[in-house]
Formats: structure tokens, C-alpha cells, sequence
């Protein structure tokens, strides 16, 4: 017995001593990572360097940093989802103008979930990214996953929405929140005017799904323009519902934006006519114009954003006042000038506004979104034939 | 084939999941030119999907008891808003928000264990109401805004364990330590098992050669991802919600192998006339299972949070039907009465490897989500065709024993 007993106390040791011997094989810890090592370093380097330019305030000063990285590197694309239709356009256009750019392009789109972004952005570190792109579902809830692509050295670039409540983002593209807001508002007096002859008008307001941060700015923009007038009695929202909250679409969920509708139809509008809406996007200024001709109403001046492909046809016709532009295609284009920019070591483009996301004050890089109604339509979108086509 | 069956320890069917996991990790590690098996994405895989493995542990219990919680997710989302409201509109020191969210998971499993137990409503209609009922709250009093959480959360959802001692060892000394203290253990459990065996008089003990494998491959193994979660960037280690799972596990598998409620856990699932005959009191034991599952529930809604470094209002949706997965794949009857937390933990783990896999080859997620359901669906059919037609499994024709038909 006691023999077998020093037996299983070698064995024991044994076992242990090759836990010990198993970490030798791995080298040192700096070592077992040495790939990506130098990548790192760089990297560090360049924070710094960007901290030490940011310091001194200068914008033409911050442009200058960073080592670049091989021309073919990986570029990671992390999308919220490809339910509508910008998003699907984002997917193909990353894809395309990646892959000719001469960089290997990793796009992948997260279904809403923010569990599966997390994920798939540790997948793009893992896969070796040198830059990451999010298009957020929830910009608040990924400050640990990109604080971890920071430590591992990539850039990590907002693209649409801002990302917010963490300090691990170089800048975000995208088209001004506000300035969409106010083009929307704008848009809807000049529709009121244009169609629904003197006022005063009664109209109602939706706004977008609350957890995307541009939502409460469309509306804010909106709002800048439209308050003025609902002020001095030209405008009258019958249901008294002008708060964000009480008009938020949850999700940007175009079901649940008709069934409010629908509501404030039947509640509100028996007996008067409802001339203006205010919409976030398309898909639910579809969906109110829907729930309008479903209550017998005539159609009223409904705003829109996206310019999607059906929103657009509707424009054409008559049947949707307008919808916003915010052509993918300068969003992508806008990204990928600045992945050319890093990848060239020269670090992060100038620019122009910074905001606060809770964290940090982050650079943005804004583009100037476009109305679109039926007098410009075919303008606007003479360099885009898909949607040309819609024009007949 | 008889040796390797020795040192396995007899039952061969627990370990065709955990051969499947074997196998997906080796394939996509290949597949995916060594990215699979790194530090730093088995850490991701561990803190990204704790909180599910966690909801399938509760989960288990009450599909053992052969009812089913759709409130989970929900209830996740819920008390993780509530803590991180708490925190920020009131001022809460963080270890009281989260003391709250606890508190809240444990009333919302009375709420639900009142009306499984009491009042005999069936799990599936109670928890479809609650699940309404919380989703509405959350997004009811976080005005569909997400909210920051407090930093110190981070720490549970996202954070390592320390780093100290000599640095000749090469990795993370806690995660070395956490590894040898799973080696010796696992050793003494088998030593006392065997000695056991052989107390037992016309019991069958396993060689002492079997054992003494059985505790080098093992040790092995656990040796290997030592290495692996310790060897990561400085200042890694094994993660910590990977270390509140790893004691919740522990403590799940003692209370339903052996504890009285464990039993009667099962008993009650297997039949619960029966159960109820020989002396168990069945609706204290749906309650009590409820109530743990919603608590389970508000601590992975606290660790979601805490690594997402927000609460969000959409938090918690669809994390019921991963926890149920989980729990099917690994192994459970829908009819109730069958399944354990080891084999869940691995059917969790399975779901988990595909998903990550899948994600490091760049995979979307439409083909993925096709992928999972199909993977389930196999797993499943698997065992009940196996179960129902009395045969051995795969791995049981593999060794030509005679032992499983007998269990047929």
C-alpha cells in the first residue's frame, strides 16, 4: 500500500511538473505572441504620439503619426445588421472598394445583437485586423471589446453612428446627425407649403429606434426648425406628443411606427385631416403613409431618410413628399480614404468637429446629407444608375 | 479499444459531445490557420459567453423538472438595467446595485415559481408572461436609452486575475495556480473514488494503471489550457467570469448530484406522481427551481453588463432560446428527468466553438445562425433516435462493447 501511494504521489508530481514544462514550450509570454508584437509596439507608439500632438491642440499637428501597415492587411467591417437597405449597400461597397484599394476585406454584419458584434469584433482581432469598422448596434455597449482591439493595436473607426462611453475610438464617419434633422425638418414646411396650401397645418412626429444615438438627433434638428412654427400656431401636432421618448420607434421597427400610427389616426383624427408627418427613415414614413391611406385619410406631406429603393420609386410618384440621401457610397468612400491614410502611416486624417461621447472628446468626420424630392431626384441620383432606373 | 474504455471510466455516451468539441475546436483550428487555439481567443470565448452558459445551468434544472423558463433573457435584461440605473440615478455603490439586481432576480423567481408551484399554471404560460412583463420594463424604465454602468463592473464581466510572483514561469502565476489547484483535485477525487470502489464489497474497481492514466491525461489537458489562458498578453489571464462560471459549475453539479434537493430534482422530473408518493414536495421543488433560475439569470444580466460596459434596452433578447439550446444539445429529455450540468456545460461550449469558429472564417451570420439550428436539431435527433431505438451510440458501436444495451 505504501509503495502504491509514492506511486500516485510520482505520478502527481508528474502531472504537475508538465503544466511547467508545457509553459516552457510556450517560451516566454512576450514570445509566444511575437507576431503581433512589433504590430503592437507601433501602435502604443502611435497612441502616444497622437496624445502628446492632441496636447498641444493642433490639428494639422495630429495628422502626423503612426508607421502605417502592409498594403494588403486585414480590414475588419462590422456591421449591426442588413435589414435595410444602406447597410446591405455598405456590405457590398466595403467588399469591393477594399478588395481594389488592394486591402483584404473581412465585412460582416451582427443581426441587431450586441452579444454577436462583441463577438464577431474579437473575431477581426483575431483574424489579425489592422483596422476595425463599426457600424454599432448599441454604441455604449462595446467599450471592452474595443478597448481590447486598442491594446492589440488597431485602429478602431465609428462608421454612421457615434460610439460612445469609451475611450478606444480614433473618429467616426458619418453624415450630421443634426444637420439630417433640421433637412428633414426644413423639408416638411417647404412640403406643407408646396402642397397643402395655407396653414395652419396639423401634422405629427416620429422619431427613430432610441438606442441609436443619431436618433435623438434627427429629432433635435428636426425640432430646431419645427418648434419655431408650432410656436407661433402655424403647425399644430394634434396629439400633443412632441417628446423624443413618447416618439421614438423602438428598433427603427417599421411595424411598430404603423401601429402607433394607426393609433394616432384613430384617436385623434376622426374628424379632422392630418396634412404633414415627420419621419426618421423611409421604412417608417412608408409605413405612416401606409397606416394613412388605411384610414381613409389623404396622403400627407411625409419626410423620409436613406433614399431607398421603394421610397424612392414613391417619391417619383408622388406619394412620399421626400426622403434624405446620405449616399453610402461618400460614407464608404469617406472610410476608406481614411484606412488609405493610416495605412500609409500618416495617421488620421484633419478634421473638423469633435464631440463628446461620454469618455473623450472623438474626431468627427461629417458629410453633408441631400434632400431629395421629385423636382431634383433625377440630379441627384444621375451617378447612380440602380436607383435611375427607379425614375421612369 | 477495452484499455481505452477503462481509462475513460465505463460511460462512453457523456463523451460523444465532448468528442464533437474536440473535434470542431482541432477542425477550425486548422481551418482557420491556428487562430482558433490562441490565448486570447479562448479568453473571448469564455467572457463572451459566460453569460449563457450560466442561464444553462439554471435552464437545466428546470427542463430536468420538466418545465421550461421563456423569462430569462428578460429577466437578464431587467436586473441588469435596474443595477445600472441604480448606480447612476441614485447613486448606489456598485456592490449594492448588483446586491439589487440579485435581489430582484430572486423576487422575480418567486413571482414565477409562485404561479408554477402555487397555483399549477404551466412554466411554459407563467414565464411566456413574464417575459412580456420584463422586456416592457426594461424598456419602460430605461426610456429605451442604454445606460453606463458603473467601472467597477468591468472587472466582473471583462477583467483577468491578477498578476504577481516570479516571471520565469512564463504566464499569468494566478491562472498556473488556478490549473495545479484543478489537478490536484481532480487527482484526489480519483484516488478517493478508487479507494471507494474498493471498499465497496463486489464492486467493480477500475486498475490502478486506468486511474493513474486517467489523472496523467487529464492533468494533461488542464495543463494545456493553463498554458493557454496564462501564456496571453501581459496582464491576461483566465477571465474572470470564466472563474464565476467555473464556481458556479462546481457548485451546481454538487447540489444536483449530491444534495436531497438535487435528487429530488430529478425525481420530480422523471415522474412526478411518483416523486410525490415516496415523500418529495413537489411544488416546493418547482419553486426553489424557478426562483435559482431567475436568480441565475440576473448574474449573467450582471456580467453582460458589466462587459459591455453599458445596459442596454434590448439586452437579454432571444438569450433564453441559446440557454434551452444549450441545455438540449448537451444532452437533456424534453419529457424531463435526464441531463446534466457537465454535459450542458458542453453542449454550451459546442455552440459556443461554432459560433466563434464560424465568426474567425468570416462566416455571416445568416449562414451561422442556419448552421446552429441544423447542429441542434442533429444533436438531438441523435440521442432520441439512439435512446428510443435502444442502440448503441456511435461511439458505443465504435468500442463493440455490450454495455449500452443494457441502458437501452
Amino acid at each position: 500500500m505504501m509503495r502504491k501511494r509514492k506511486l500516485f504521489l510520482s505520478m502527481l508530481m508528474a502531472a504537475s511538473l508538465s503544466v511547467f514544462t508545457l509553459a516552457g514550450c510556450g517560451g516566454s509570454r512576450e514570445g509566444s505572441s511575437s507576431s503581433t508584437e512589433s504590430a503592437t509596439n507601433t501602435a502604443e507608439e502611435t497612441a502616444d504620439e497622437t496624445d502628446a500632438a492632441e496636447e498641444e491642440g493642433d490639428a494639422a499637428e495630429e495628422t502626423a503619426a503612426g508607421e502605417g501597415f502592409e498594403a494588403d492587411a486585414t480590414i475588419g467591417i462590422s456591421l449591426p445588421w442588413l435589414g435595410t437597405q444602406n447597410w446591405k449597400e455598405a456590405q457590398d461597397m466595403f467588399t469591393e472598394q477594399l478588395e481594389a484599394e488592394g486591402f483584404t476585406a473581412l465585412v460582416q454584419a451582427a443581426d441587431q445583437k450586441v452579444p454577436q458584434q462583441q463577438q464577431q469584433i474579437e473575431s477581426m482581432i483575431q483574424n489579425g485586423a489592422k483596422v476595425i469598422v463599426v457600424g454599432p448596434v448599441d454604441g455604449t455597449q462595446l467599450g471592452s471589446v474595443l478597448e481590447e482591439a486598442k491594446d492589440a493595436g488597431v485602429y478602431v473607426l465609428g462608421y454612421d453612428r457615434l460610439i460612445e462611453n469609451t475611450d478606444a475610438v480614433d473618429g467616426v464617419v458619418q453624415f450630421g446627425s443634426v444637420r439630417t434633422g433640421e433637412l428633414q425638418g426644413q423639408a416638411l414646411l417647404d412640403g406643407l407649403k408646396a402642397e397643402k396650401g395655407d396653414g395652419p397645418y396639423n401634422i405629427e412626429l416620429f422619431g427613430g429606434g432610441p438606442a441609436d444615438p443619431n436618433a435623438p438627433n434627427f429629432f433635435t434638428g428636426a425640432m430646431s426648425v419645427l418648434q419655431p412654427e408650432i410656436d407661433a400656431g402655424n403647425l399644430v401636432v394634434v396629439s400633443g406628443q412632441t417628446d423624443f421618448t413618447q416618439c421614438a420607434t423602438e428598433d427603427w421597427d417599421n411595424s411598430k411606427a404603423q401601429k402607433r400610427m394607426d393609433s394616432l389616426l384613430a384617436g385623434n383624427y376622426s374628424d379632422k385631416q392630418i396634412d404633414g408627418v415627420l419621419s426618421p427613415n423611409d421604412g417608417i414614413g412608408r409605413a405612416i403613409i401606409t397606416a394613412c391611406e388605411d384610414a381613409g385619410q389623404d396622403i400627407p406631406v411625409v419626410t423620409g431618410l436613406d433614399a431607398e429603393n421603394e421610397s424612392v420609386e414613391w417619391v417619383w410618384q408622388g406619394k412620399q413628399y421626400c426622403t434624405v440621401a446620405k449616399p453610402t457610397q461618400d460614407l464608404v468612400a469617406k472610410t476608406v480614404e481614411i484606412i488609405k491614410s493610416l495605412q500609409a502611416g500618416e495617421g488620421m486624417p484633419a478634421y473638423e468637429v469633435k464631440t463628446n461621447n461620454g469618455k473623450i472628446d472623438v474626431p468627427i468626420y461629417e458629410l453633408d446629407p441631400v434632400v431629395v424630392t421629385k423636382d431634383n431626384a433625377q440630379e441627384v441620383f444621375a451617378n447612380d444608375p440602380d436607383r435611375l432606373e427607379l425614375l421612369k | 479499444m477495452k484499455t481505452i474504455k477503462q481509462v475513460l471510466g465505463g460511460d462512453l455516451r457523456q463523451y460523444t459531445m465532448v468528442l464533437a468539441l474536440a473535434v470542431l475546436i482541432i477542425v477550425f483550428n486548422v481551418i482557420s490557420g491556428g487562430r482558433m487555439l490562441t490565448p486570447s481567443n479562448f479568453q473571448n470565448l469564455l467572457s463572451g459567453n459566460a453569460y449563457v452558459l450560466i442561464l444553462a445551468l439554471g435552464m437545466l434544472m428546470v427542463i430536468v423538472i420538466g418545465q421550461i423558463d421563456l423569462s430569462v433573457g428578460s429577466v437578464a435584461g431587467f436586473s441588469g438595467m435596474v443595477m445600472a440605473l441604480a448606480a447612476r440615478d441614485y447613486n448606489l455603490p456598485w456592490w449594492l446595485a448588483v446586491l439589487l439586481a440579485l435581489a430582484i432576480g430572486a423576487v422575480v423567481g418567486a413571482w414565477n415559481g409562485f404561479f408554477v408551484a402555487k397555483l399549477g399554471i404551466p412554466g411554459f404560460i407563467t414565464t411566456l408572461g413574464s417575459w412580456m412583463m420584463f422586456r416592457g420594463l426594461v424598456i419602460w424604465i430605461s426610456q429605451s436609452i442604454s445606460v453606463p454602468a458603473p467601472e467597477e463592473l468591468r472587472f466582473f464581466g471583462a477583467g483577468y486575475l491578477p498578476e504577481w510572483g516570479p516571471t520565469f514561469t512564463g504566464m499569468n502565476n494566478s491562472t498556473l495556480v488556478l490549473g495545479l489547484i484543478g489537478i490536484v483535485c481532480f487527482a484526489y477525487f480519483q484516488l478517493k473514488n478508487h479507494k471507494r470502489q474498493g471498499e465497496i464489497a463486489g464492486g467493480v474497481q477500475d486498475p490502478m494503471w486506468a486511474v493513474v492514466t486517467r489523472i496523467v491525461l487529464v492533468s494533461a489537458l488542464i495543463g494545456y489550457f493553463t498554458w493557454l489562458y496564462g501564456s496571453g498578453r501581459a496582464g491576461t489571464s483566465f477571465p474572470i467570469p470564466g472563474l464565476i462560471l467555473l464556481i458556479l459549475i462546481i457548485i451546481y453539479h454538487t447540489l444536483t448530484q449530491r444534495t436531497t434537493f438535487g435528487r429530488h430534482v430529478y425525481a420530480v422530473g422523471g415522474n412526478k406522481n411518483a416523486a410525490a408518493l415516496s415523500g418529495v414536495n413537489v411544488s416546493r421543488t418547482y419553486f426553489l427551481t424557478f426562483m435559482n433560475m431567475s436568480m441565475l439569470a440576473a448574474v449573467a444580466g450582471i456580467l453582460f453588463v458589466g462587459r459591455a460596459t453599458a445596459a442596454g434596452p434590448a439586452d437579454g433578447t432571444s438569450w433564453e432560446m441559446d440557454a434551452i439550446a444549450s441545455v438540449f444539445i448537451g444532452g437533456a429529455a424534453v419529457s424531463g428527468g435526464v441531463g446534466t450540468i457537465i454535459a450542458t456545460m458542453v453542449g454550451g461550449l459546442v455552440m459556443a466553438v461554432l459560433n466563434n469558429g464560424l465568426m474567425l472564417m468570416g462566416v455571416g451570420s445568416d449562414k451561422t445562425q442556419v448552421i446552429k439550428g441544423l447542429v441542434l436539431l442533429a444533436a438531438v435527433a441523435f440521442d432520441v433516435y439512439n435512446k428510443s431505438a435502444g442502440r448503441p451510440s456511435i461511439i458505443g458501436r465504435l468500442f463493440g462493447s455490450g454495455e449500452e444495451k443494457k441502458e437501452g
